[in-house]
């Protein structure tokens, strides 16, 4: 009996542990985000393109031992390689994309059309993921975050999602992290008794939910 | 053995503390989430916590967002490397309280060993200099003197990264092997016979079982008392032990494991400044976020120490279950360790982890 009592508080620290930890994280990157939302003709959504600008110190540490012609002057061609490193990255991060059509998840390709450019002493990158079937959907949910929070993902103030080529009728609404009314206790309790389909950092989500008539 | 209610008390007891001071963790680490959370975004909904702690506490992202920004300034102006100092000094101490700069491991070892709270200190403060030595030579060489790419260092950090949560993982298996022994030796042993002491050797146990059998409540002379002192070592040291050469040697193990580690803020600022031609000022301010990190460890180690002081007073009143309450706690401790270890080394527990992109 004392056994089992034993298991039962040593599985509950365990959990608990665990189930804090996620939390810990403050962000160490900062990411000012725009997404666009490409549709063909048929009125499918076929890709997502981002623009992604990342912060100050971030846009130095990645420039770090990259040579360029003119000092602090950096050529899309010159940034070529290193753009190629960030999209070959991300792919472990499944993008910190996470799409949703009618409740079913969407699965992306490779990315393509991506090029870095350096402005400001900022670098900002641009890739387009291309949904691997295109959909036709009525509610279409897309989700950009880090569930580890390492990053930190805020939309731009202007023009932070678009549609572009999206049947008539269709309305966006998008959401940031703290507009959420729900508090970070109940997320965390509701993501642990989830089917693990959510990650704790979904908290941090911007949800981009787009209906079609 | 027959798991009597006293057994299941102690247990009750051990877990209790135990469980305390994951949510403690816990609640600290929530507070700190929010913090994060706030940053740059900050809303009143957000911060649930008022008043000045909450105020500080959702300035630690600032504070690590100021740090590039001063650094740009002290280009023109001097003076404002105080300033980098200050807010890094400042950052560190909030930081700490995060993940990844060994509370929770040097606090279990803390717990597990028979450790003074200066003993500690000492680690604290020793761990916290070595992260900040490490991720100066990793940017030192790697930046400065190779001038290699980003992925290259990232990557070089990544592979640190495995090695301190094996690390952690081998230390807390050891931790669990000599801790495992003085808790099985506690719960074979009847509680009459645990106040006096466990038995030595393993063979011996069967010895004492004989005993307890045939005669239950006179035995444990001192003749075991004798025994006790020439193997002392095996059954948790006593803290005078501690202070000899083979329990600094497990400090400098504790030490290794966290702080071979660096911070990947610390790598951040470190290349940042460096591009800036202000390296030595991201050194200073590498060593002084170290400084904030070390204080902010140390506290918690403390009071972890003195946590387990007080469960030790408060089970010695227990007739014999006092040695079970305190032998558990310190395997349980142990076993946290291993746990910690085994957790970040397959990615079961986020602990910051380099985000190379």
């Amino acid at each position: 009996m004392a056994i089992r009592r034993l298991w039962g508080w040593l599985w509950l620290a365990f959990a608990l542990a665990l189930g804090t930890v996620p939390a810990q994280a403050h962000p160490h990157v900062w990411i000012t985000a725009s997404s666009e939302l490409i549709y063909a003709p048929d009125g499918s959504v076929t890709a997502v393109r981002h623009a992604w600008t990342f912060d100050d110190m971030y846009s130095t540490y990645a420039l770090q031992g990259l040579d360029s012609k003119t000092k602090g002057v950096f050529s899309r061609e010159e940034l070529a390689p290193l753009a190629q490193t960030n999209v070959e990255s991300l792919k472990e991060f499944r993008f910190f994309t996470f799409a949703k059509a009618d409740g079913k998840k969407l699965k992306f390709q490779e990315p393509v059309d991506y090029y870095l450019e350096y402005k400001d002493s900022l670098l900002t990158l641009y890739f387009t993921l291309p949904l691997q079937t295109p959909v036709q959907s009525k509610a279409l949910a897309v989700e950009v975050f880090d569930p580890e929070f390492f990053i930190d993902f805020t939309f731009a103030e202007k023009d932070p999602v678009k549609l572009v080529g999206a049947p008539t009728g269709c309305q966006f609404k998008f959401q940031r992290p703290s507009d959420g009314s729900a508090s970070a206790q109940k997320l965390g309790e509701q993501n642990f008794l989830d089917d693990g389909n959510s990650t704790f950092g979904a908290m941090f989500a911007n949800k981009i939910t787009v209906d079609c008539p | 053995m027959r798991p009597g209610p006293k057994r299941a008390r102690g247990f009750a007891i051990v877990f209790t503390v135990a469980m305390a001071a994951v949510l403690l963790d816990g609640a600290v680490h929530a507070v700190l989430a929010q913090a994060g959370f706030g940053g740059p975004r900050a809303s009143g909904a957000d911060s649930q916590l008022g008043g000045v702690v909450g105020w500080l506490l959702t300035k630690q992202s600032e504070f690590y967002r100021e740090i590039s920004a001063t650094i740009r300034a002290a280009k023109s102006d001097g003076s404002a490397v105080w300033t980098l100092l200050l807010i890094s000094f400042a950052y560190g101490i909030f930081h700490a309280a995060g993940p990844g700069h060994g509370k929770a491991v040097i606090s279990s070892y803390l717990v597990a060993n028979q450790e003074t709270a200066r003993r500690g200190i000492v680690l604290s403060f020793a761990s916290a200099l070595m992260q900040s030595l490490v991720a100066v030579v990793i940017v030192g060489v790697c930046a400065w003197l190779l001038n290699a790419t980003a992925k290259t260092m990232c990557g070089a950090e990544k592979a640190i990264e495995i090695a301190s949560y094996a690390l952690i993982a081998a230390f807390g298996a050891r931790l669990v092997w000599t801790k495992g022994g003085g808790f099985m030796r506690a719960l074979q042993a009847r509680p009459p016979a645990l106040a006096a002491v466990g038995p030595v050797h393993d063979h011996s146990h069967d010895h004492d079982h004989d005993h307890d059998r045939h005669h239950p409540h006179k035995h444990h002379h001192d003749g075991d008392h004798v025994h006790d002192e020439h193997c002392g070592h095996s059954h948790g040291p006593l803290p005078s032990e501690l202070a000899g050469r083979g329990g600094w040697q497990r400090g400098f193990s504790a030490i290794l494991a966290v702080g071979i580690r660096p911070c990947s803020g610390a790598i951040l600022v470190l290349v940042f400044a460096l591009a800036q031609g202000l390296f030595w000022a991201g050194i200073a301010a590498t060593f002084v976020m170290g400084l904030g990190t070390a204080i902010t460890v140390a506290a918690i180690a403390v009071l972890a120490v003195s946590a387990k002081g007080l469960a030790q007073r408060l089970s010695a009143g227990r007739e014999g279950g006092g040695a079970l309450v305190m032998r558990g706690l310190e395997f349980g401790a142990a076993g946290l360790v291993l746990l910690f270890g085994v957790g970040l080394l397959f990615g079961y527990i986020a602990a910051e982890r380099a985000t190379c992109l």
